[in-house]
Parts: structure tokens; C-alpha cells; sequence
């Protein structure tokens, strides 16, 4: 066989992949192209096979038209591929939360293993963690779109509530709330400069006394003024964009300090212990902020996902709408 | 900027050249001689076209493919089945029925 066929047909093999009919393939296309030599040149030679290979078509157009029935998902469900997977991801993350709080490994049968990390390590899971989230989704459309059958599978309706909060958060920042946000911070910062402290056990500014020892004092003062220091540039970033990545930013750099902090506890960090149980309230303050942080970390991820869905497909409600008002 | 048509004839010839394999193979012909004869007719049937479209019909059912190997170049013949003569009918009767409605919409707006 011609050198150069023989290159041609195994590119168009590797485009065709391992399906069973591609070596039948393979001997076609070889047939036609022999069959078109023939009979377009007085002589089969190298330089009458490459003259009919080179219009023929590149390799991977021929392959890609003996495909164009074998879709790896069928068109009617690539909207549940991303919806499904900002579900999924929604507990994983969930999950990831609870065993990075209490310090242990996960296994949620059948396929969610959670090792115990650390905030570091978490920066680079969270991406790995909705990478398999999607994969996992893919294979069961893969599985759903090749099994040919009439299988509905649920669209889970989320609240059109979504809208307001979408419009609610893409506001741009006012100038008062800034200006306060900076005044209070400062009076943080300026705390901090003088007494190495945000956390006093009084109210008495004349004498006053530090809630914890030196060095927890520095470690969580500095992790306070870190979080709300965030807080504060992603809303000055809001005058000049209303991205909702500003708000994903900010959330997932909070989550990474808290998570620093939770990661790195002090021993016996308070000065003394009152009849209060100090360092539960201490324990549930921060629960509660790495919660709170959390799901606002998701519900920009929900919002720019249903974002990008919009852009695909526009609302049929949206078409009625501007009928209407013709 | 004018509009390339070459995408909007692709996606026209997509269902026009259904019709045509399951009429050019009345009789049996393999994929070249059915390149020739539509050739003849002034009209230009891409080989990469027609091969994948053959092999789809076949696993259709609607045409069916021998191979011959009686001669020096194997050549792959193919030929309609009944299943296909259904298909064809009914494609034709649709094929003439949107001809005769676009006719009177023509008719309709001499401007188009």
C-alpha cells in the first residue's frame, strides 16, 4: 500500500478512536480512494494517491462526518450537566466544610472520599473536587445519552429569587457604607497598633486589658483585621466592576484565612477563664462565620453557573415577555 | 459583509441528499459510479459526504452494501431495501408537498 494512504488512514483511525466499526471504515475509504485513482489517472501511483488524498479532506473532517451521530451527550441534557454539577459540588463542598471543621476524614459511599486537609491543600481539593464532580455527572449523561432511551430526568427548579439576589448583589457600592466600613476599620487598626489587641475582656479604654494571651492576641486580631480587610477591598473593587467573581474572590480568600486560623488553634489562648466557657463561644463564633462565609462562597458559584445557562439558552418567558409588550 | 451561504447549503443538502442516495440506488451502484452520474447531472456530490451518509443508511437498513471482490480492486456495491423504498415514498411525498408550498408562497411575493 502507498506510504502516504497508509499515513493518512491511521490519522483517520486515531480521530475514529476505538470503535468497532472503524477498521470497516478504514477499508471504505481506502476502497474509494484506490477506485477514484484508478479511475481519474491512467497509472495508480504515490503522486496520483496523494493528488486524490489532498482532496479528500484533513483527516479528522473525514473522521468527524462518519461521527456526527455518536454524541457523547445528547443536546436535550448538556443543560443538566452543569446544574447537576453545582448540585453535586454543592454537597461535596458541604462536606469538604464539615471534615475540614472537625478535623477528620470522610467516606460518603458510594464515591465521595474527604481527606483531612489543611486550608493550603484545600485552595488546590476545591478545584479537583468540581473537576470529579463534573466528570462524575458527564459518565452518567454519557451512560443516559447511549442507553437511547426516553429517560427524564428531573430539572430541579431553582427559586426565580436567584433573579433578586442576582440584582441585589450586582448594585454597585455607595460611598457612605465604604467610608463607615473605613472609619470602623480604622479605629481596628488603630486598637491594634496601640494595645497589640481587637479583643478586650472590659469595655474601660483607660485600663484597658486583652481578652487572650500575647500571642493569640496577635493571631487572631491580625486574622480578624485580614478577613474584614478583604471584606472591605472587594467592596471598593464593586465601584469599579459588578462582577459577581468579586464576591466569589472575596468568599474563597475568607474561607482561607479562616481556615488558616481554624487550622493553627492556640493552646489556652485566654488570659483566664470567667464562669463563662470561653473558648466554646469562641468555637461556635467562628462555626458560624466559616458557614456563613461559605455559603455566600456558593451562592456565587450558583449564581455565575445559572448565569452562564442564561447566556446559552435564553428563558422561553423572555420571548413572551417582549411579544407582550409589542 | 456578505453572508457566507456554504453553511445554510450543507445544512439544506443535508436531508436533499437522503433523498437522492435512496433514488440513485434503485439499481445497484457503488459509491464512485454515483459520484460520475450526479457529476453528469451538473451536480457536485462530495465524496466525504456521500460515504459517511451511505454508511448511515445502512445501519439504517434503508440500503444495503456488498462488497465485491471478484476483481483486481475490491468495490463496495450498494442497493435500496424495501424498509428504504418505504422511507423514500414517504420522504418524496413531503419533498413535493414543501415544493408546492413554497411555490405559491413565491407566487405570493413576487419580490422574494
Amino acid at each position: 500500500m502507498s506510504r502516504r494512504l497508509e499515513t493518512y488512514l491511521e490519522e483517520i483511525s486515531h480521530y475514529l478512536g476505538t470503535g468497532k466499526e472503524r477498521l470497516e471504515i478504514l477499508t471504505e475509504i481506502k476502497s474509494h480512494i484506490m477506485e477514484k485513482a484508478s479511475q481519474e489517472f491512467e497509472e495508480v501511483t504515490e503522486e496520483a494517491i496523494e493528488q486524490i488524498i489532498d482532496t479528500y479532506g484533513s483527516p479528522r473532517q473525514v473522521a468527524e462526518k462518519y461521527l456526527e451521530d455518536d454524541q457523547i451527550i445528547a443536546p436535550a441534557l448538556k443543560g443538566h450537566l452543569l446544574r447537576y454539577t453545582i448540585i453535586l459540588f454543592t454537597l461535596h463542598f458541604g462536606l469538604i466544610l464539615i471534615s475540614f471543621i472537625s478535623r477528620t476524614n470522610m467516606l460518603v459511599l458510594p464515591f465521595f472520599y474527604i481527606p483531612r486537609i489543611d486550608s493550603f491543600q484545600a485552595l488546590f481539593y476545591l478545584p479537583m473536587a468540581f473537576g470529579f464532580d463534573l466528570g462524575m455527572v458527564g459518565i452518567i449523561l454519557y451512560f443516559v445519552t447511549h442507553s437511547r432511551k426516553e429517560i427524564k430526568l428531573p430539572w430541579p427548579k431553582l427559586k426565580r429569587d436567584w433573579q433578586k439576589s442576582l440584582e441585589k448583589r450586582e448594585t454597585e457600592s455607595s460611598l457612605l457604607p465604604f467610608f463607615l466600613m473605613l472609619l470602623g476599620y480604622g479605629v481596628l487598626v488603630w486598637l491594634y497598633w496601640q494595645s497589640g489587641t481587637v479583643f478586650f475582656k472590659t469595655i474601660d479604654f483607660r485600663n484597658p486589658q486583652s481578652l487572650f494571651t500575647p500571642a493569640a492576641s496577635t493571631w487572631y486580631s491580625l486574622g480578624l483585621l485580614a478577613l474584614l480587610g478583604i471584606g472591605i477591598a472587594a467592596y471598593a473593587v464593586k465601584f469599579f466592576t459588578v462582577s459577581e467573581w468579586v464576591n466569589l474572590s472575596r468568599s474563597g480568600c475568607q474561607l482561607v484565612i479562616l481556615g488558616i486560623i481554624i487550622n493553627r488553634p492556640m493552646e489556652n489562648p485566654f488570659i483566664e477563664f470567667t464562669h463563662l466557657d470561653l473558648q466554646i463561644i469562641a468555637d461556635i463564633v467562628i462555626a458560624v462565620a466559616a458557614v456563613w462565609i461559605a455559603f455566600d462562597f456558593l451562592k456565587s458559584l450558583v449564581i455565575l453557573g445559572i448565569k452562564t445557562l442564561r447566556k446559552k439558552a435564553p428563558s422561553p418567558h423572555e420571548g413572551f415577555e417582549k411579544e407582550r409588550s409589542r | 459583509m456578505e453572508t457566507d451561504i456554504i453553511p445554510f447549503e450543507t445544512e439544506m443538502n443535508r436531508g436533499f441528499l437522503q433523498v437522492l442516495v435512496l433514488v440513485l440506488l434503485e439499481r445497484e451502484m457503488y459509491g464512485y459510479a454515483m459520484v460520475k452520474k450526479m457529476e453528469e447531472k451538473k451536480f457536485a456530490l462530495e465524496e466525504n459526504t456521500l460515504y459517511p451518509l451511505l454508511r448511515r443508511l445502512e445501519k439504517k437498513g434503508l440500503i444495503e452494501g456488498k462488497w465485491d471482490v471478484t476483481e483486481d480492486r475490491p468495490r463496495k456495491f450498494y442497493i435500496i431495501t424495501e424498509d428504504g423504498r418505504d422511507v423514500r415514498a414517504g420522504l418524496l411525498k413531503i419533498w413535493q408537498r414543501q415544493t408546492a408550498i413554497m411555490n405559491r408562497l413565491l407566487k405570493e411575493n413576487p419580490n422574494v
